[in-house]
């Protein structure tokens, strides 16, 4: 159980003027977030860079203390019972290693399992389980340093569950990977909440993820939360819209069509964009070819960070 | 929490001990490369037969004394030493630590553990060996009680000296020469007898930062030699005292420094 309330981080931040001279900014990376979360949840924290994501991961993990707000989780100050706190949640950082880079895979997970104090029984059962979820049979002696991305993640993530924790925070888990791995790593996500019912949440800009694993999605910007609930609800209100780009083979005085709003012409090429409730790709591109002739086409689905800064900056929240 | 050490220090020294071939090379290297440094002093030395009143023996005696115990402080230490710490603050990779059920102090001595550094304490055991022999000290049994405490108070002490510069990262990444200025040009000069120094450096090194207290004052007592500077004769008895409480302040200073950390990032 995580309960935050009117969270609040600043920073000082030094801004340099000319050669000599510096000056401080106070920024508020955090701006006041409340939210709940019940065990078992599976969380989508979503936001553009820099809207203060990390910042409040790092405080529910206990690496940074508050500027002002109420942090509990599991009944615990984060910062205050380090220890006790972080022997129950897991972490994984996208980019970055949690394991010893020299050592074997193998090594490492040893290593964890000292140092979590996990039972042998549990220890191998868990082992076992993630050694065929994720193929770590492929590298598992090889030192971290050593590994590609992909194989890096795998083992970053079978150590973050290897001690049973309660919660486990995600950063960024499927950067940088490509399609096939990302999809393993769902897969590994999906398997693992069902059978463990591990609260998670989930940093991510990529939209297949957060449609892949989470019903809630929270949204944040400029350290404020801008959206908690649902993420059909957000999909509806925001995410409905994509675009389909056309080339017409011919010029065209008009292009509209019924359902869509053109929204850019270029020369031959034009964009529409229509709402997903409203109207179908396979229809619009129908509709579009009936009256003109094409010669290429493209859909193009909404970037969770375009339609976010479109919703802050035209206030849409 | 000793469990915890020794089990990540395993690790860590396994990982060493992997390039076995590369491994030797480095402690030998480094055991030449620290004896060579005394053999130029000693040759320079030649020249002038006593420093300070002191035979080159006696020198030998503090070199070898200061030199193996600040080998074996940067074997154990190294986790501290602010050339490596402060990469961590630097890549951010100090979060990592924040992350495990270990404490962090624990933490640090475990990231790592320079085995190569032997080479310098074998080196600084020899030349104390040879120094012994021609510096007649007569040994006692209180004396020969006190010699390991020594040994494990500069220990200590030159540790506080890299765990106060590994605070310094807590602040600051870059600038830490003038922390080398008193951990490496610190023990060259325990070696040497204090009284050759100007009062004004002297009382630095006594009062401020209390090398001279390390390894001087204590050479003075084995060599059974009055005190040219004054000092009442406790100050040759309190070198343990000194280092372990200079290195519980520099402990102290490092926990405000992480505090300071989780309270503005990095």
């Amino acid at each position: 159980m995580i309960t935050v309330e009117h969270l609040v981080k600043e920073f000082h931040v030094f801004e340099r003027r000319g050669w000599l001279r510096r000056r401080t900014r106070l920024v508020r990376a955090v701006d006041g977030i409340s939210f709940t979360i019940t065990p078992g949840e599976l969380v989508g924290y979503l936001g553009p860079n820099g809207a203060g994501k990390s910042t409040t991961i790092k405080m529910l993990t206990g690496i940074l203390v508050p500027s002002a707000g109420v942090v509990q989780v599991n009944g615990r100050v984060p910062w205050r019972e380090r220890v006790a706190h972080v022997g129950r949640i897991g972490a994984v950082f996208g980019q970055r290693n949690t394991l010893w880079p020299d050592l074997p895979v193998a090594d490492s997970f040893d290593l964890l399992r000292h140092i979590y104090h996990i039972p042998p029984d549990r220890y191998r059962a868990n082992l076992q389980e993630f050694r065929d979820l994720l193929g770590l049979d492929d590298f598992m002696g090889f030192p971290v340093r050593t590994l590609s991305l992909g194989q890096r993640m795998r083992a970053n993530l079978a150590a973050a569950w290897l001690h049973d924790p309660d919660i486990v925070f995600l950063d960024e888990p499927t950067i940088g990977l490509d399609v096939v791995a990302k999809e393993h790593i769902r897969a590994f996500l999906q398997r693992v909440k069902l059978e463990r019912g591990t609260t998670v949440i989930l940093t991510t800009h990529d939209l297949a993820d957060v449609e892949r694993l989470c019903e809630r999605v929270m949204m944040i910007d400029h350290g404020q939360l801008l959206f908690d609930g649902k993420l059909a609800e957000l999909v509806e209100r925001f995410g409905g819209e994509r675009e389909l780009v056309v080339d017409f083979a011919e010029s065209y005085a008009d292009v509209a069509v019924d359902g869509a709003t053109v929204t850019q012409r270029e020369g031959l090429r034009a964009t529409y964009r229509f709402a997903r409730a409203k109207i179908t790709a396979s229809e619009l591109i129908s509709r579009v070819s009936a009256r003109y002739r094409l010669r290429d086409l493209s859909v193009r689905e909404p970037e969770i960070e375009a339609t976010i800064r479109r919703i802050y900056e035209q206030k849409l929240l | 929490m000793i469990s915890h050490y020794l089990k990540l220090v395993s690790g860590v020294l396994r990982s060493q001990l992997a390039y076995r071939t590369a491994f030797i090379v480095d402690v030998i290297t480094v055991g030449m490369s620290n004896a060579l440094e005394f053999v130029a002093f000693a040759l320079a030395f030649a020249g002038f037969g006593h420093i300070g009143g002191w035979s080159l023996w006696q020198v030998a005696f503090s070199w070898g004394l200061s030199e193996a115990a600040f080998g074996t402080m940067d074997m154990i230490f190294s986790g501290f030493d602010p050339a490596r710490f402060a990469q961590h603050i630097k890549r951010g990779t100090f979060d990592q630590f924040l992350l495990r059920p270990v404490g962090l102090v624990t933490q640090i001595f475990a990231s790592d553990f320079a085995l190569r550094r032997l080479g310098r304490v074998a080196q600084g055991l020899a030349i104390f060996a040879l120094a012994n022999a021609g510096a007649g000290v007569i040994w006692t049994p209180a004396k020969l009680a006190y010699l390991p405490l020594v040994f494990v108070g500069a220990v200590a002490f030159y540790g506080a000296l890299f765990v106060f510069g590994a605070t310094l990262c807590f602040w600051s990444t870059e600038g830490l020469e003038i922390v080398n200025l008193f951990t490496y040009g610190g023990t060259t000069m325990a070696s040497y007898p204090m009284h050759i120094y100007t009062d004004v450096v002297r009382r630095l090194f006594t009062f401020v930062v209390p090398t001279a207290l390390m390894i001087y004052y204590p050479a003075l007592f084995f060599f059974d030699l009055p005190d040219p500077t004054g000092l009442p004769k406790i100050a040759q008895y309190l070198a343990p005292l000194v280092g372990f409480g200079v290195l519980t302040l520099a402990l102290v200073s490092w926990r405000v420094g992480v505090y300071k950390y989780q309270g503005t990032g990095s």
